[in-house]
């Protein structure tokens, strides 16, 4: 029994630690949804925060334990700088232009070698204990938790509803967006850090598109409208593709899609919906 | 009577249309003051001036003697002014408690910070303002609804939903965009006779209303608009039997006469 378990533990262990690096970048993207915004931008803090924080632990030899906290320090200050720019656009020309600082993130990551390792790629010789990983993910939930619990969350969700009602009821849109972004930049930071200790070799390729598109599926998947939507679906969008490979490989690569058109059809709101809940409890109560 | 809200001169364009044309009038302090006009007289885009959603291009809109309409709508709502809307506007997925607590985020009396540390003091202050939320439910008639989803409710109680929302923000003055819309005369009294009760309680009133009968029974002074402009201002009685107001609303009585001798 016990060997069993052993097998079954090092077959998924790398699986499970990629669902937990996912889950802070499908949180990151929660964060500024829940207040209205939809932003790729997480690429970019993930490549700032993995970036700076590996030359930080290979440069100035930072323990990994201080690394971390910098990595998610560097993707709130650069969340704030692009919270600047972006809080001044509509919200579909917003989402474009995040889309153009994922590329541009690309082709800086190509060309600052001193920092990146340019093409050749920089590789990450740190160790970083399992049990870190996932109490670094739980006190992240914790963070979300509260801020779904408090006055933040109430006022983030008035904004992402309505933000000209919500202005007139004294809530100013744009502090409660600056927050979340910021919120956003700081586990983005953290998970590209994360990602960099998980694979212990990063190449510009490593912050691309791919990310963008796990995070807005895991997000859609778990349902927008909680933050433990944003991990149950990182965790499903992890999943997927491995367990494809056992059972169906010949369809690992439509699986994906199928898996993301059947929910928006059949779950629009996600797994995880409060507001179905409500609706469900309001349906049996007299 | 001193006057909380005066509107001078306000001016408002969209594109090549005039919504508001140099538009004054004033709403006395705490008095129930109707605002009258046939379709397209530009009274919501009054309301939308005097909240902050929309900045006028000429004039100004002054509340107890300062100027705010540049100011951004938060800060209006800060200073005093709350109001609900012709559509109702309630907030998708929230509970109808959640509604009116968004309502309170002026009144919180604690930061944001402390609030998502979840520090005793901030804890006590939500308990406290999640109180004061149920008392505004009882006031508008909704009491023991608190955890009903809102967007499964009635029309008539969505809109009671959005005046507590409203009254959340402990306004001086609210703004009521024809609050009855789509109720029967019953339900629409409920409205007038909640509007009494807050103008008792101190507030101020200022609403946009087509229901003649209402306006008659429940505003103590009226403006009429119609082409951006003010017609006339006076008690609903008064206003009724102007001239212009007749035309406003019916057309002009020679013209009547004029096609009668067509046919």
């Amino acid at each position: 029994m016990s060997d069993w378990f052993q097998d079954l533990w090092a077959a998924y262990r790398s699986t499970l630690g990629f669902a937990m690096v996912n889950a802070f970048f499908s949180l990151s993207t929660y964060a500024v949804l829940s207040a209205g915004i939809l932003s790729f931008a997480t690429v970019t803090y993930a490549a700032a925060g993995g970036f700076i924080g590996t030359q930080l632990a290979l440069q100035a030899h930072l323990p990994v334990l201080l690394v971390l906290p910098a990595s998610a320090l560097v993707g709130a200050l650069l969340a704030f700088a692009v919270a600047l720019v972006f809080l001044r656009l509509d919200s579909h020309w917003m989402a474009l232009a995040s889309l153009a600082l994922v590329l541009i993130t690309r082709v800086v990551a190509l060309n600052a070698t001193p920092l990146t390792g340019g093409v050749n790629g920089l590789s990450v010789p740190l160790f970083f204990p399992f049990a870190a990983l996932a109490g670094l993910l739980a006190l992240t939930a914790v963070v979300f938790w509260r801020l779904s619990n408090s006055w933040y969350g109430i006022a983030a969700r008035a904004v992402r509803e309505d933000p000209a009602v919500a202005s007139t009821l004294g809530i100013p849109p744009r502090r409660i967006q600056t927050i979340a972004f910021v919120v956003s930049g700081a586990v983005g930071g953290l998970g590209g850090m994360t990602l960099a200790l998980m694979l212990q070799f990063l190449s510009p390729e490593t912050y691309f598109i791919n990310i963008a598109f796990t995070m807005i599926a895991a997000v859609v998947l778990g349902g927008s409208y909680h933050w433990a939507g944003a991990i149950l679906g990182a965790c499903v969008f992890t999943a997927l593709p491995v367990i494809a490979q056992a059972v169906l490989p010949e369809f690992e690569k439509v699986l994906n899609g199928v898996a993301l058109l059947l929910i928006m059809i059949f779950l629009p709101r996600g797994l995880i919906d409060p507001r179905g809940w409500k609706l469900r409890r309001a349906a049996k109560s007299p | 009577m001193s006057d909380l809200l005066q509107v001078e001169n306000l001016q408002k364009s969209f594109g090549g249309l005039t919504a508001v044309a140099d538009l004054s009038f004033s709403v006395p302090s705490g008095s129930v003051t109707g605002l009258m006009g046939p379709n397209g007289a530009g009274k919501t885009t009054v309301i939308n001036l005097v909240s902050g959603l929309l900045r006028p291009n000429r004039g100004h809109v002054v509340l107890n003697g300062e100027r705010i309409e540049a100011l951004p709508p938060q800060h209006i709502a800060a200073r005093g002014i709350a109001r609900t809307y012709q559509n109702v506007r309630l907030f998708s997925g929230m509970t109808v408690l959640e509604q009116v607590m968004a309502g309170c985020f002026l009144r919180r009396d604690t930061s944001l910070f402390a609030s998502f540390l979840g520090l005793p003091a901030a804890n006590a202050a939500r308990r406290a303002v999640a109180r004061h939320a149920l008392e505004l439910l009882e006031q508008v008639g909704m009491a023991g609804r608190g955890d009903d989803l809102a967007e499964a409710l009635s029309y008539g109680e969505q809109r009671r939903i959005e005046i507590a929302r409203a009254l959340g923000t402990q306004p001086r003055l609210l703004l009521l965009d024809e609050p009855t819309a789509g109720m029967n005369a019953q339900e629409s009294d409920g409205i007038g006779r909640l509007v009494h009760s807050l103008r008792d309680g101190g507030m101020t009133v200022l609403m946009v209303e087509h229901n003649v009968r209402l306006v008659m029974d429940f505003c103590d002074r009226v403006t009429v608009m119609n082409f951006g402009r003010a017609l006339t201002h006076g008690t609903a009685r008064d206003c009724m039997a102007h001239p212009e107001v007749q035309e406003a609303y019916f057309g002009r009585r020679d013209d009547a006469e004029r096609i009668r001798a067509l046919r």
